[in-house]
């Protein structure tokens, strides 16, 4: 019932942490957010508002994106997790079609909140290729930006989606 | 976060167990609102543990067998909010599972969780870091603070009580306060006299004489000053009196047996009350002319005019009860023999005896107490120009102003203790200051200074320290330090004693214990002789008026206890229950200076005639409208609950099923519903397919807010009239409320605006905002409107 240790893959790497108080073992109250940013240096995922309101720390857990400063890592035991870091092609460095209309588009400002709207618009674009307006606004209704920059991401998304359409 | 311990258990069984053996345990679902509560330390206990039911096997998935709709409870929202079984069987559970938060937080947040989460209150939420958590009486602290503060989305419906409010605590008789100013408030004032008189039979004495302990510790004096309980409860008092036949009605049987009460002070009319209204022949005997012991004979008529003694035994009187006087137990009649006649004996015969110091020409000295009850042989200017009074207390003060008021040109008073130490009231010293009387404090009793058998006066030595180490009373001196205060009378009122020389050596023995009779310590006052019980100064010292009822009442519990008669408690008042929401009066409780009672100026006060007027009925109301009704005004987050009460869903744990409308409104917290090691473990219910069925949620933000108010409905109508209506409310009050009212109101009624209208009106029925949140009342009637109309 107690738990030792735990596993994880990130970013298609496995990683086996061991469970505990001692120096360099993953204690029960760490959260997801810290994990990736203190001992795997993922510092794209942002810990801002620590209660799950703002998504800067938005990640993919198997499948859907969740707030990691809202999650304990002993509880992402056996998860399959993507973080903004994964999504470039590890050996060409392209990035994701994503991440380019974001800078086609210049749909950041200080930059702070987009790794988060990023993966909730990823984890929403795998399941949902082609989702209406309103789709997107619910997707990311989770995703707050203080520079105001929400209107530049609607124009890349629908750079994106457009894009995506003529292609097919 | 601050370290926890973590545990992952296969089975509802294992973390039970878990839970059961480890004190501190707590469980974690999807943890959206645990580890904020636990990030920010809002909760003084942080748990030791935390107990991961994820992973139990089962435990996740939506199922509809047919008839039943189960949905296990760590099922994430977004699923139950994406549902399509949701959406055709409980259409208004996915509405309300999707109106949770954010996607974010739906993909992790559960349902077993949802149900569970804490209140959003935001004082109840103030993070610990930023200086210090606001201990609110849902955290085991005293106060809301919400009451006073920035309300705008707390309850409309008023609050709920958590726990007994400091000032019945503090009150020896436990008085229910907060209950008998809500009663005033309502304009009930014959349930307000109900409620009192259930603590203390006497009111009307002792709104002017008790000692109010309730004040010190009411939660407005954090803010402003006290709500003045004495003021209200003395005209409720006067009401009583007014209203005797009613309030002191002769019981509706008789016991059968028949009880002797020895000594007639506030203990023994206490008890005689209690004991005749539970049907028990009871005979009172005291040895003085009247009836009323300290009360008719100490307490100066300034304070309790002797009519006001004389009007409350004449109504127990006409309860039955027999009043037998100028009888001394031991001299007129022998307590073996008093215990031949009667089934059970109360013996409360006060603290009356003279504390002999054993200074030198202490004989010559007047026993304060002698000295207020034959106050009439000193009306003859016996007393002489220069008076010292001994003693600190509020019997000092008694003696010091009638002193006073008699002509003494100077009265100084001398006592031990420091100024902040001494033990009578704050009002009565200053009163007694008032009148010119000249306070020493820090000064022990050396010796009388006399010359040829009469007094010139007293030497005093300084005290340095009343207590000890151990807080024990033990003064000491300066014996360097004296000096000499003329005075031709002294007065002692340095404390009584209690005489028990009336109990023969045999009863002597039995009875007593370091000169006090000895009672047992639970709660029924009971003596090491069966059938005698005893209260007041005789077991405790000298004490309060209110110490003195709380012990008659208890005796006369334990007496009918002993004598197998029920329900003595009387009244019909059984405290807040515990589905009543509380209310308060937001505006008269912005009022911050408490009524003041109206006194006579200094110069025209005298011995006889009573210093102060009781408040009029309004302005007892006015002063009533100051008491907060402490409790808890957050209101309950859960957006699944109402859904889930309007559905007539059962929420099913590892120990038992519970109707969601009981689970959800009869305990105020988590932590009480849910028994020990007791775990949600699924919802069912039944379907509503094919009734027009939502959840309507009204919130500043569209995503992350919690409802300001929602209404969950569940309406069916055929041929243009509706056949079925469920409406519950959340967001408003302290637990999601069923309207049932409106409910009943639909059935039968046509679909049309003016039904609607009339339903909204019937939603707002009891509802009481507060100072900002009076908005949430609007949103209320316009989203029950919108849910009636959307069947027109």
């Amino acid at each position: 019932m107690d738990v030792q240790s735990i596993a994880m893959t990130v970013n298609g790497r496995e990683y086996e942490f061991s469970v505990g108080t001692r120096f360099g073992q993953v204690p029960p109250e760490e959260t997801l957010v810290e994990t990736l940013r203190r001992r795997l240096e993922l510092t794209g995922a942002k810990q801002s508002c620590s209660e799950g309101a703002c998504g800067c720390c938005t990640v993919i857990l198997n499948g859907d994106a969740v707030p990691s400063c809202m999650m304990l890592t002993v509880d992402a035991d056996g998860a399959d997790i993507l973080t903004i870091e994964g999504l470039e092609d590890p050996a060409t460095g392209q990035l994701d079609p994503i991440q380019q209309a974001f800078i086609d588009a210049a749909a950041f400002q200080c930059g702070y909140c987009t790794p988060g709207i990023i993966m909730a618009l990823k984890a929403l674009l795998n399941k949902n290729p082609a989702p209406t307006e309103k789709e997107v606004d619910e997707a990311l209704s989770g995703n707050y930006c203080r520079c105001v920059s929400h209107y530049h991401v609607f124009d890349a998304v629908r750079d994106l989606i457009g894009a995506g359409k003529e292609g097919e | 976060m601050k370290h926890f311990d973590y545990a992952r258990p296969d089975s509802f069984e294992a973390a039970s167990a878990v839970l059961t053996a480890e004190k501190g345990s707590e469980i974690i679902a999807g943890g959206t609102d645990l580890l904020g509560v636990l990030k920010e330390r809002i909760l003084p206990e942080y748990p030791s543990k935390l107990v991961d039911i994820k992973h139990i096997e089962g435990a996740e998935g939506i199922a509809f067998d047919g008839s039943t709709l189960k949905i296990g409870a760590t099922t994430k929202l977004t699923a139950v909010a994406g549902s399509e079984i949701v959406k055709e069987h409980a259409p208004l559970l996915a509405q309300a599972a999707y109106s949770v938060a954010t996607p974010l937080i739906r993909n992790i947040a559960t349902v077993g969780g949802n149900v569970c989460q804490d209140v959003r209150c935001w004082y109840y939420r103030y993070p610990h870091e930023i200086g210090g958590r606001l201990n609110c009486a849902r955290k085991g602290g005293d106060r809301c603070y919400a009451l006073l503060g920035d309300n705008r989305y707390h309850s409309v419906f008023g609050g709920r009580k958590l726990k007994t409010t400091p000032c019945q605590k503090e009150c020896p008789a436990s008085t229910d306060i907060p209950a008998y100013m809500e009663q005033i408030r309502k304009g009930d004032w014959d349930k307000a006299a109900d409620i009192l008189l259930q603590a203390n039979p006497i009111p009307a004495i002792t709104a002017r004489v008790c000692a109010h302990f309730c004040q010190d510790r009411c939660n407005r004096c954090e803010s402003d000053e006290s709500v003045a309980v004495s003021h209200v409860e003395r005209t409720v008092g006067d009401y009583v009196l007014e209203n005797a036949a009613r309030f002191y009605a002769p019981p509706a049987a008789e016991s059968g047996k028949s009880v002797a009460v020895i000594g007639s002070g506030p203990s023994g009319l206490t008890a005689a009350y209690f004991l005749r209204k539970a049907g028990n022949k009871v005979t009172v005997y005291d040895s003085k002319e009247e009836a009323g012991g300290m009360l008719m004979y100490a307490i100066p008529a300034y304070r309790l005019p002797k009519d006001i003694v004389r009007q409350q035994t004449k109504a127990l009187a006409a309860m039955g009860i027999d009043f037998v006087l100028n009888t001394q137990v031991g001299k007129d009649i022998a307590p073996a023999d008093l215990e031949k006649r009667y089934d059970s004996v109360f013996y409360a015969t006060g603290a009356w005896k003279r504390r002999i110091v054993g200074l030198a020409g202490e004989e010559l000295t007047t026993f304060g107490l002698d000295f207020l009850v034959e106050v009439e042989k000193w009306f003859s200017g016996r007393l002489g120009d220069d008076v010292l009074v001994t003693g600190g207390g509020n019997v000092a003060m008694d003696v010091a102003i009638t002193a006073k008021r008699l002509g003494a040109k100077k009265v100084t008073m001398a006592c031990v203790e420091s100024r902040g130490e001494m033990p009578a009231s704050k009002e009565e010293i200053a009163r007694a200051e008032e009148e010119g009387v000249v306070i020493m404090p820090s000064w022990g009793l050396s010796k009388v200074v006399e010359e040829g058998g009469s007094i010139k006066g007293m030497e005093l030595k300084k005290c340095t320290g009343v207590y000890d180490e151990n807080h024990r009373f033990n003064p000491q001196y300066d014996e360097n330090d004296k000096i000499i205060v003329q005075a031709g009378t002294i007065l002692m009122a340095i404390g009584q004693l209690v005489d028990l020389s009336f109990l023969d050596e045999k009863y002597q023995l039995q009875l007593t214990r370091g000169g006090l009779i000895a009672v047992a310590d639970d709660d029924e006052m009971s003596t090491s002789r069966p059938g005698i019980f005893a209260g007041g100064d005789a077991t405790l010292g000298p004490a309060t008026v209110v110490q003195g009822v709380a012990t008659g009442r208890r005796a006369a519990w334990g007496m009918c206890h002993y004598l197998g008669v029920p329900d003595c408690k009387g009244g019909t008042w059984t405290g807040a229950t515990r589905n009543a929401f509380i209310t308060y009066d937001p505006d008269a409780a912005q009022k911050t200076e408490p009524s003041r009672l109206k006194e006579l100026p200094a110069p025209e006060r005298g011995i006889d005639k009573e210093d102060s007027s009781s408040l009029t009925r309004e302005e007892a109301a006015c002063e009533a409208g100051r008491c907060l009704n402490c409790g808890c005004y957050a209101v309950n987050p859960s957006d699944l609950s109402p859904a889930l009460i309007a559905l007539g869903a059962t929420i099913v744990t590892n120990k038992r099923e519970v109707p969601a409308e009981a689970f959800f409104t009869e305990a105020l917290c988590i932590s009480e519903a849910l028994k020990p090691g007791e775990i949600v473990t699924a919802i069912t219910m039944p379907s509503v397919k094919g009734a027009v069925a939502h959840y309507d949620k009204f919130r500043l933000r569209d995503a992350i807010d919690f409802a300001i108010v929602s209404v969950a409905t569940i309406l069916k109508a055929e041929g243009g009239k509706f056949t079925y209506a469920r409406v519950t409310v959340g967001g408003a009050a302290p637990v999601p409320i069923r309207l049932t009212k409106v409910e009943e109101y639909l059935v039968g009624k046509a679909l049309t605006q003016e039904t609607a209208d009339a339903a909204a009106d019937l939603a707002m029925e009891g509802s009481l905002p507060l100072a900002h949140n009076a908005f949430k009342i609007k949103q209320l009637r316009t989203y029950v409107q919108r849910a009636i109309m959307r069947l027109a």
